[in-house]
C-alpha cells in the first residue's frame, strides 16, 4: 500500500490553469490542470537538475530499464517517497512559507472529503491535510476551515428545485461525526472558524440541531448568485452564519481522472502501472481519499499571495 | 486640482524667468521625499474615487439650459454646512452624529471650470469587498449633497462636456460676454474659469507662452445634411480685440473641424479618475506599468463626448481635446520652426498619455520603451547622483522638461525642504493618463498611482462598476503577476484609436497575447538557495511583435479564442480572483453586475454614453441632420439625464423610463431595485 500525496505548489503565478476560460462555468479543471502543469514542470526541472548532476535521484532513467518510450524521466527523479509516502512531484519546502507577518493574512482551508474513501479514516486525513498546509504555508493555525462532505450538491435549473434535493443528499450522521472532530481542532485553536458547503436550508436546520460548534461560513454554489433561496438565506441570517460562493466542483477529483493523471497514457506521468503486468509504476487500485485547497489571502491589500491543492490517494494492491 | 495656494501669480515673461529655479527646487523637494519614502513598506490597499459634475441650469418652461457659473456659492454653501454638522448643530439624531463620523462627508472641491464640481469620498475606501459596495451609494449621496446646495433649477449633471458649451450667445448663466483679457476666446468668457488667481493665470500663461491661443480643433461628424467641405459657422473672422484674434485668420480653424479656442473646452470636461495606494514604492511602480496598456482600452469603453460647441463631432471621446486645450509647447517645440530659443522638440502635449515605463519588474524589456523619448539629462543626472535609479530618474527629468507655468512670487524666497510645492508644480501640470504620486511629505499616506483616461458615466451605477472594475483588476494583476506590457509607442497608437467612433466595437487595439508569468522553478531543482521567484530560468525572449496583437476591445475584456490568439480577457481574469475569495453570496452578486455593465460595454449588447447621446441627437425631431447640437435638442437631453438621475436617486431603475433608447444604454440594471430583492 502507498498513499500518494500529490501537490500543485502556488498555482496564483500559473495563470492559465486558474483563470476560468470564457463560458465555462464549474468545474474541476483548476486542480486537474494545475496537478498537470505542476508535475510536468517537476519532471523538466528535477531531469535537468538531474542531468547537470544536481540531482539526487540515482541511476534511474539512465537505462531502459526505468525509462520511458515517450521520453518522460523516471518517477524517481522528481517524486520524492518517505516511508509508504510517495510525493508527486517531489515537493519543494525550500520555498514554504508566506512573505508578511501571519497577521496579515486571512487563511482559508477547503478540505473536500471524496466519495469513495472510508469515512471513518477521517481524523487522519484531516490531520494530514491540515499538517501539509501549514508546512506550505509556514503557519500554526488557519483562519477558516471548511468541510465539504462527497455527495451534496446545490443543483437545479432553479434554486428552489436546489435546495429541496439537497434535503436529502449526503449522510447527516457522517457528517455530524466528521464535524466533531474539526470541533476539537477549533477548541485547540488550530482552526479559528469552521465552515461547510452545499447546505441547504433543511441540511443546515438538522446540522444545526446536532452540532455545538456552529459553522460560522456556508458555501454555496449557485448558478445565478442573485437567487439564493429565501429559507436558506433567512435561516442563515438567524444563525449569524455567512453564505460565500464557491465554483467547486464537489467531486473534484474522481479516480478516474487521477488514474489518467498519474498512468502510462500520452497525458499521464508514467506513477502508476496499467494494465500490462510489465508494466512499471505502482500498481493496484487508487482510491483518492482527500483534496485540500489552501488560499492565502493579504487581508489590507486584497491580494492573494499563495493558493495551491493537496490531494491524497492511497493505491491498494490486489491479493 | 492641485493646491489651491494663494498669492501672486507671476505672469508669463516672469514666469519663464523662474523657471529653472522651480525645477530645480522641485528636484530637491523630490529627492527629499524619495530618500524618506522609498523604503516606506507595508501600505494598505487604499482607494479613491473622483467624480465631477456639470451645474446646469434647467427650468422645464425655458428654451435653454445654461451652464451655472455658481461654483463658488455652492461650495460656500456646502463648506457652511460642513461646518454645521461639526459642530452637531443641526444633526437631529445622535445615531446619524455616530455614522457621519464612520463615514465622513464627501469633500467638494473647486474645478477649472467655474461650472464644475468634483466630489470625493470623505475617507478613502479599503478593499473589503463589502466596502465596495458602499462605493455606488456613497456616490449616489454625493449627488443628492450637491443638489441639496444648489438653487432648484441647477443640477448637477456627469456629462463630460457641456454640448454647446462656446456656442454664439447665451450659454451661460449669468451671461458674461466673449473676449476677455485673459483667455482672449471668441467663444468662452475668462468668466467661464474658477476665478481663483491659479487657473486665469494657468489659461494665459499657456497661452503666452504658445505664442498664440490654443488650437482645439475636433472633427465633424458629417451627417446626411451637413455641408462638405463644412465650415465651422461660429468662427467670428472679423474680430479685432486681441493681437491673437489673427489666429484664425492665420489658418487656426481649417475646414471640417469644430474649432474652439480655450483652455475651458478640455479642461472644462469631466473625468472618473481613480488612485490606488500602493504596498511600496516596487508595487506602485509596478501598478503605473500594468495599468498603463490598460488606460486606452478603458477610454474607448467608457466614450462620452460625441458633442462639441454644438456640433456633432466625429470623434467619441475627450482626451485629445484636453490635450490640444493645455498645449503650451511653442512653435519651435511643435517643429514648427527650427530650434533656437527652447531647448528640444516635444512629441506630445503635457496633457497626453504616458511616455515611459518605470517599473524594476524583470519583464520590462528594453524594446518597450520609447527610444526618442526627451529628458533632461542635467536633471536625471541630479536624480542620479541623489542614488535614484535609471528608471524612475527618467520618468521624472521626463516630467521636468516642461516649464512651470503658474509662479507664486511669494514661493520663490526660500526653498522648503518639508514641502512638495514646486515638485508638484511640475508634476501635477503633467496630465498623463497614469500619474506616479510619491507620498506627500509629512503625511502617512504611501506611493499612489492614479488611473486617469475613463470619461465620466451618466449614471453613479456605471461610475462605481468603473471604479470597481479598475479595483478588482489590480487586485487581480498583483495577485496572479499579470504582464499587459506592449511597447510604449503602441500604448499612444492605442490612445488614437480610441478616439474614433465607436472604437469600442469597430477598432483594435495593440494588446499583449499571453498576459501570464512563468512558472516559477523550484528552488531546489535549481540550487540549494535563494527564493523561488528570483530563480526563474532565464526564458529566452523573442522578437517583440510576437508578444502583442490588435485585438477588439471585446477581446480584451471578454476574452477570446479565435485561431489566432487566446486571450483570457480581463473580466474572465476578474471573475477568476474573485472566484479565489471569500466573498458572500450578496456581495458577489452586486458584484457580477458591475462586472455585467463592463461586459456588455464592450461586447456591443449595451452601448456607451456616446453611442446613446448619438442616437438621442439622430431621433430628435428637431435635429436636422446637419450635425448641429441645436439649444431644443441640448435640451432634451439634459432633460432626459436629469430623469435618469433622479430615477437613480430614487432607486428604481431605468427601464420604463421613457427616455429613447434608454435600455440599450443600461439594459435592466437596477430595475428591482438591487440584487435578491
Amino acid at each position: 500500500m502507498t498513499r500518494i500525496i500529490l501537490s500543485t505548489g502556488n498555482v496564483i503565478l500559473d495563470g492559465p490553469s486558474i483563470i476560468r476560460k470564457p463560458g465555462t462555468y464549474r468545474s474541476n479543471l483548476e486542480l486537474t490542470n494545475s496537478l498537470r502543469n505542476n508535475i510536468s514542470a517537476a519532471q523538466k526541472e528535477y531531469a535537468f537538475a538531474f542531468q547537470n548532476g544536481n540531482g539526487h535521484a540515482s541511476h534511474a532513467g539512465q537505462n531502459g530499464q526505468n525509462g520511458h518510450s515517450n521520453g518522460r524521466p523516471a518517477p524517481e527523479v522528481w517524486t520524492e517517497r518517505e516511508g509508504s509516502t510517495l510525493y508527486v512531484p517531489r515537493i519543494d519546502w525550500e520555498s514554504a512559507g508566506l512573505q508578511e507577518d501571519r497577521s496579515q493574512y486571512e487563511i482559508t482551508v477547503k478540505l473536500f472529503f471524496l466519495p469513495i474513501a472510508p469515512p471513518e479514516k477521517r481524523l487522519d486525513y484531516i490531520k494530514e491535510a491540515l499538517r501539509l498546509v501549514k508546512r506550505e504555508l509556514g503557519v500554526d493555525d488557519v483562519d477558516l476551515l471548511i468541510a465539504s462532505f462527497p455527495g451534496l450538491a446545490f443543483e437545479g435549473d432553479c434554486e428552489w428545485e436546489a435546495d429541496r434535493k439537497n434535503a436529502t443528499m449526503g449522510n447527516d450522521e457522517e457528517e455530524v461525526t466528521t464535524w466533531g472532530l474539526l470541533e476539537k481542532l477549533y477548541h485547540q485553536g488550530q482552526i479559528k472558524r469552521l465552515g461547510i458547503a452545499e447546505f441547504g436550508t433543511e441540511k443546515l436546520r438538522r446540522f444545526l440541531d446536532k452540532v455545538k460548534v456552529r459553522p460560522a461560513v456556508n458555501q454555496i454554489n449557485i448558478r445565478n448568485c442573485c437567487n439564493v433561496p429565501p429559507p436558506l438565506s433567512k435561516l442563515a441570517k438567524e444563525e449569524g452564519i455567512e453564505l460565500f460562493t464557491h465554483h467547486d466542483s464537489t467531486d473534484v477529483l474522481p479516480s478516474g481522472t487521477l488514474r489518467e493523471l498519474l498512468g502510462q497514457g500520452p497525458q499521464g506521468a508514467g506513477v502508476l502501472a496499467d494494465g500490462d503486468p510489465n508494466s512499471s509504476g505502482l500498481k493496484g487500485e487508487i482510491i483518492p481519499e482527500w483534496v485540500v485547497k489552501y488560499t492565502a489571502f493579504v487581508k489590507n491589500r486584497g491580494v492573494i499571495e499563495n493558493k495551491g491543492y493537496f490531494a491524497s490517494a492511497e493505491t491498494v494492491e490486489e491479493t | 486640482m492641485g493646491l489651491l495656494a494663494l498669492g501672486t501669480a507671476l505672469d508669463w515673461p516672469d514666469a519663464q524667468k523662474h523657471a529653472n529655479q522651480v525645477r530645480e527646487w522641485g528636484i530637491k523637494q523630490l529627492l527629499e521625499i524619495w530618500n524618506k519614502a522609498k523604503h516606506k513598506e507595508h501600505d494598505a490597499m487604499l482607494w479613491g474615487d473622483e467624480i465631477e459634475y456639470l451645474v446646469v441650469k434647467y427650468c422645464k418652461d425655458e428654451p435653454k439650459v445654461l451652464l451655472s457659473l455658481r461654483q463658488a456659492d455652492i461650495l460656500k454653501a456646502l463648506a457652511a454646512d460642513e461646518e454645521l454638522s461639526d459642530k452637531g448643530g443641526c444633526v437631529p439624531a445622535l445615531q446619524e452624529l455616530e455614522s457621519q463620523r464612520l463615514n465622513p462627508l464627501p469633500v467638494f472641491h473647486p474645478e477649472f471650470g467655474r461650472f464644475m464640481l468634483e466630489a470625493t469620498p470623505g475617507k478613502p475606501w479599503g478593499i473589503g469587498f463589502k466596502e465596495l459596495l458602499g462605493v455606488e451609494p456613497d456616490m449616489k449621496n454625493r449627488r443628492k449633497i450637491a443638489k441639496e446646495h444648489m438653487q432648484p433649477e441647477e443640477y448637477p449633471i456627469t456629462l463630460t462636456t457641456f454640448p454647446r458649451l462656446g456656442v454664439p450667445g447665451v450659454f451661460t448663466d449669468p451671461y458674461y460676454p466673449p473676449s476677455g483679457p485673459k483667455l482672449r476666446s471668441q467663444f468662452v468668457p475668462d468668466e467661464i474659469a474658477n476665478p481663483h488667481i491659479r487657473f486665469p493665470t494657468l489659461a494665459a500663461n499657456i497661452r503666452w507662452r504658445r505664442g498664440r491661443k490654443v488650437q482645439v480643433n475636433v472633427p465633424v461628424f458629417h451627417d446626411k445634411n451637413t455641408p462638405n467641405p463644412w465650415k465651422d459657422p461660429t468662427v467670428n473672422y472679423d474680430l479685432h480685440n486681441w493681437p491673437e484674434d489673427d489666429d484664425v485668420r492665420n489658418g487656426a480653424a481649417p475646414d471640417n473641424f469644430i474649432h474652439m479656442d480655450a483652455m475651458a473646452f478640455g479642461m472644462g470636461s469631466c473625468c472618473l479618475q481613480i488612485t490606488f495606494q500602493a504596498k511600496n514604492i516596487i508595487e506602485g511602480r509596478r501598478m503605473y506599468d500594468q495599468l498603463s496598456p490598460i488606460g486606452p482600452i478603458m477610454l474607448a469603453l467608457t466614450a462620452a463626448t460625441p458633442i462639441y460647441k454644438g456640433f456633432l463631432a466625429d470623434t467619441d471621446v475627450r482626451w485629445n481635446q484636453i490635450s490640444r486645450a493645455v498645449d503650451d509647447r511653442t512653435p519651435e517645440e511643435l517643429g514648427e520652426k527650427p530650434l533656437k530659443t527652447s531647448r528640444w522638440r516635444i512629441p506630445k502635449s503635457r496633457y497626453a498619455s504616458n511616455s515611459t515605463y518605470i517599473s524594476t519588474d524583470e519583464r520590462l524589456r528594453q524594446e518597450y520603451f520609447d527610444p526618442n523619448l526627451v529628458i533632461d539629462e542635467k536633471i536625471k543626472a541630479e536624480l542620479l547622483e541623489g542614488g535614484m535609479d535609471d528608471r524612475l530618474a527618467t520618468h521624472f527629468a521626463h516630467l521636468f522638461i516642461r516649464d512651470p507655468i503658474v509662479i507664486f512670487s511669494e514661493d520663490l524666497k526660500e526653498l522648503d525642504l518639508t514641502k512638495a510645492d514646486h515638485f508638484e508644480n511640475i508634476q501635477s501640470t503633467n496630465w498623463q493618463h497614469m500619474r506616479f504620486k510619491p507620498p506627500p511629505p509629512g503625511s502617512d499616506i504611501g506611493w499612489r498611482v492614479e488611473f486617469r483616461p475613463m470619461e465620466i458615466q451618466i449614471t453613479d451605477f456605471e461610475n462605481a462598476a468603473f471604479a470597481v472594475f479598475m479595483v478588482l483588476i489590480t487586485r487581480a494583476i498583483l495577485s496572479f503577476d499579470l504582464n499587459f506590457y506592449i511597447p510604449i509607442l503602441k500604448v499612444d497608437e492605442n490612445m488614437e484609436t480610441a478616439h474614433a467612433r465607436d472604437a469600442v466595437l469597430e477598432k483594435k487595439f495593440y494588446f499583449r497575447k499571453n498576459p501570464f508569468p512563468n512558472r516559477p522553478v523550484r528552488s531546489s531543482a535549481t540550487s540549494r538557495s535563494g527564493s523561488p521567484t528570483t530563480s526563474r530560468p532565464p526564458t529566452p525572449f523573442g522578437p517583440v511583435e510576437d508578444e502583442y496583437t490588435l485585438m477588439s476591445v471585446d477581446e480584451i475584456i471578454n476574452g477570446s479564442s479565435s485561431d489566432e490568439h487566446s486571450f483570457p480577457g480581463l473580466v474572465p481574469i476578474v471573475e477568476s480572483y474573485l472566484d479565489s475569495v471569500n466573498v458572500d453570496v450578496q456581495t458577489r452578486c452586486e458584484l457580477s453586475s458591475y462586472l455585467d455593465l463592463v461586459r456588455m460595454r464592450a461586447s456591443g449588447e449595451l452601448w456607451t454614453a456616446a453611442k446613446w447621446i448619438r442616437h438621442f441627437v439622430d431621433e430628435h425631431p428637431g435635429y436636422n441632420h446637419d450635425s448641429a447640437v441645436t439649444d431644443e435638442v441640448n435640451k432634451s437631453l439634459v432633460s432626459a439625464v436629469i430623469d435618469i438621475g433622479d430615477r437613480e436617486q430614487e432607486g428604481k431603475g431605468w427601464k420604463d423610463l421613457p427616455i429613447p433608447n434608454i435600455e440599450h444604454l443600461l439594459g435592466r440594471f437596477r430595475t428591482t431595485g438591487g440584487c435578491g430583492s
